[in-house]
């Protein structure tokens, strides 16, 4: 099962919110839709489920235009929403029911998802009667309920503690391993680093990066060290590097353990610890850095971001 | 189909199984109930008590000042002018409740009765001759009718008077004047004077079931969309489903409430019919022609507003901004239901004729004509067409706004904007 997503655009009120986003995603893996707040995401997500009707562009399954019921996919929504005042298993089984299922079939994924997300108990309370992570789960399982192909995840750890979050690790673990399509969205990068095999960026309207996460890091990492001395802060470190080997690196930042700096031209590994030892440099660590979906995020959105301030 | 069942069945649990509706289906049916036995009470009590509140005085043939015999339990009447003709056994006849304090003059009278709860008098006559008097009151209440009884005894001294000239037999003439004339009445068109009432009555249940449920429906979808779970509702199923669910639901959900306090009210008017002296019978005799076209008049009308309202619903995304969005439809609500109202008593007229095609009034106009005016079959299918069309309408182009809208937060959305989305 592959879904694509090709070239669609839309626009509110004659404003163009996307811009022609493009990406594709297979059954048994996960695809990170990253952005910024009001990036796009979302509209891309209501497009995909067809809430939303694209100004051009298409989404495909199989190659074949996409039509989705409830049968094929479960949402979690960023803005959790269920019925405060309706009673848990109620509240399931209706979702289950217009997602397709029969009220026996959605009964009974009720009760399946409900235990397998810990909350069996809850079952027949009122959904206001219950702790904001329990609410979580028992709207996971609302997405669940109608036993989708495709997962939507927007935001899907919000408000979990640590132990509950593992709960819905193992849950999405074995979404994936079953062979359903899995998109999730969030602003927590190890989460997206933990499960996601492909990543898209989308930046004011427009996928700026895409792609196998692994290839991303290496592309960013090429050419990228990193480097910490016993005998120097990290900024002493940094400064010394600027001054004195400017022919050889070019600094670009100072995280929290290391200064990452981009070798200039053929310069070796050789020709900089050459250089560091002339500077009486210990060194404490040095290696090639591969760098975090944080970093690689924050320097794609951070990059276009400065590139549209030039443009303004 | 499956789905807008399911729509629609979670949604009457929605409403059957709200504190609110349960509360007050219960409460209107009890009132319903107590007022049909309010006459019954009354005179239960009645019965009860003691029939001596009239108080026969000692009268004389004179017309005098006979305030004396007063012991407070009369209402004073203040009498001036020509008297001569003016006889208080007679008067007594009419005026049982009261005596008649004679002034010399009406300026007297008319200052005593000027000074309101502090007067003498309650009101006074002056008599300017046997065929002509003033009545003077200080505050006249809606059911005076002293002025009226006031009348009938001129009348009736005048009579007398010309027996007496004419040598006549005063019981001959009144047996020949008031005698009974046996009427049968076949109406073979519309008793309309009959008709006016539950017509009147069915306009205003129509009005107010359009108007409660339809924010009901209004307020329904824009709490889903306020607490959100309209973002899985809108992913589950089809907005159309959702809408069409909610509205039937609405429906249902009122017909029920009003005919479940329409039962209880005249399941207690059988109870109480005699004390009620049949008045509310006509009630129970509503021909069955126009209970059907009430009935498909008016699902169709409440239909058509319901499915109006849901779309507007979805247009905002706070509860407190809804009565400002759907402010337009009242209004429209409003005026519809004061021209049929107003047209109750011309309902041949250019005007409710007009009404009475035009889907967003024909709800109550159409059945106003067949209940009380002339309408031709083919006006009633017309007009039910052009409704049921209108319904079909609004349902779509209701889903379409719903289904656009309902996921847009923040500032209201325009009605005239989402339409204009549409067309795009």
């Amino acid at each position: 099962m592959k879904l694509e997503v090709k070239s669609i655009k839309k626009s509110f009120d004659s404003k163009e919110i996307l811009h022609g986003i493009s990406f594709e995603v297979e059954s048994g893996k996960a695809l990170g839709l990253l952005g910024r707040n009001g990036a796009g995401k979302t509209t891309t997500i209501r497009i995909i489920m067809d809430v939303f009707h694209a100004d051009s562009g298409e989404v495909l399954l199989d190659g074949a235009t996409f039509k989705p019921d409830g049968r094929r996919f479960g949402y979690l929504p960023e803005e959790r929403g269920l019925y405060p005042k309706r009673v848990v298993k109620e509240q399931l089984t209706y979702l289950g029911i217009l997602r397709g299922l029969s009220r026996k079939e959605a009964a009974a994924n009720t009760d399946k998802w409900l235990k397998r997300l810990g909350v069996e108990e809850y079952t027949n309370r009122k959904l206001d009667t219950l702790s904001k992570g329990n609410q979580q789960k028992v709207q996971l399982a609302a997405t669940l309920v109608g036993e989708p192909q495709i997962v939507i995840l927007d935001e899907p750890f919000s408000g979990l503690d640590p132990v509950n979050s593992q709960i819905l690790k193992d849950v999405i673990t074995e979404l994936i391993q079953e062979g359903r399509i899995v998109i999730f969205s969030s602003h927590q990068m190890s989460y997206v680093e933990e499960f996601c095999e492909d990543i898209v960026i989308i930046n004011q309207g427009e996928a700026v990066l895409k792609g196998h996460l692994d290839d991303i890091k290496a592309e960013f990492g090429k050419g990228r060290k990193k480097l910490s001395a016993l005998n120097y802060k990290l900024d002493e470190l940094g400064t010394l590097l600027e001054e004195k080997m400017t022919e050889l690196v070019k600094v670009e930042r100072i995280s929290k353990h290391h200064v990452i700096f981009e070798c200039v031209g053929d310069t070796s590994d050789w020709d900089i610890l050459d250089a560091l030892k002339r500077e009486n440099v210990e060194i404490k660590s040095y290696g090639a850095y591969e760098p975090s979906l944080n970093d690689i995020f924050v320097t794609t959105v951070g990059e276009e971001a400065e590139k549209e301030d030039e443009a303004k | 189909m499956k789905k807008l069942l399911a729509v629609l069945r979670f949604e009457l649990d929605n409403y059957f199984k709200a504190k609110t509706f349960i509360v007050s289906t219960v409460i209107l049916c009890l009132l319903s109930v107590g007022i049909m036995f309010i006459p019954r009470v009354i005179d239960t009590f009645k019965s009860d008590g003691n029939d001596n509140n009239v108080i026969e005085g000692e009268v004389t043939g004179d017309i005098t000042d006979d305030t004396s015999s007063d012991n407070g339990d009369y209402t004073i009447y203040g009498i001036c002018g020509d008297l001569d003709d003016i006889n208080l056994d007679d008067l007594r006849q009419y005026f049982s409740w009261a005596r008649f304090q004679v002034f010399d003059s009406v300026q007297d009278m008319k200052a005593d009765i000027a000074l309101g709860d502090e007067a003498t008098c309650e009101a006074g006559f002056e008599v300017i001759s046997p065929e002509e008097f003033t009545y003077y009151v200080y505050n006249k209440s809606m059911y005076d009718d002293v002025e009226y009884t006031f009348s009938n005894y001129l009348l009736m001294q005048g009579k007398l008077k010309y027996c007496v000239e004419n040598g006549l037999d005063m019981e001959e003439f009144m047996s020949v004047e008031t005698r009974q004339i046996s009427a049968n009445e076949e109406i073979l068109g519309k008793d309309s004077a009959s008709n006016y009432w539950y017509c009147y009555m069915l306009v205003i249940i129509i009005f107010m079931l359009i108007i409660m449920y339809g924010m009901q429906i209004a307020s329904s979808v824009t709490n889903e969309k306020s607490n959100r779970s309209i973002e899985i509702l809108v992913t589950s199923t089809s907005s159309t489903a959702i809408l069409f669910g909610k509205v039937f639901a609405g429906v249902i959900t009122s017909v029920f409430q009003a005919g479940t306090v329409g039962l209880s009210l005249l399941g207690s008017y059988q109870l109480n019919k005699d004390y009620w002296g049949g008045g509310l019978s006509m009630l129970l005799d509503i021909p069955a022609e126009v209970l059907i076209t009430f009935a498909v008049f008016g699902i169709g009308g409440f239909l058509l507003y319901a499915f109006l309202y849901g779309a507007l619903g979805a247009l905002v995304s706070k509860i407190e901004d809804l009565n400002k969005t759907a402010g337009t439809a009242q209004m429209i609500i409003m005026l519809v239901y004061f021209m049929v109202l107003f047209n109750l008593t011309n309902v041949d007229g250019i005007v409710i004729k007009i009404c009475s095609y035009l889907p967003i009034s024909s709800y109550s106009a159409m059945f106003a004509r067949v209940a009380m005016g002339t309408v031709e079959t083919w006006e009633v299918v017309v007009s039910a067409v052009l409704l049921y069309a209108s319904v079909i309408g609004m349902g779509f182009v209701g889903g379409k706004i719903f289904r656009d809208s309902t996921l847009r937060y923040g500032q209201p959305i325009k009605f005239s904007n989402a339409l204009k989305s549409l067309k795009k």
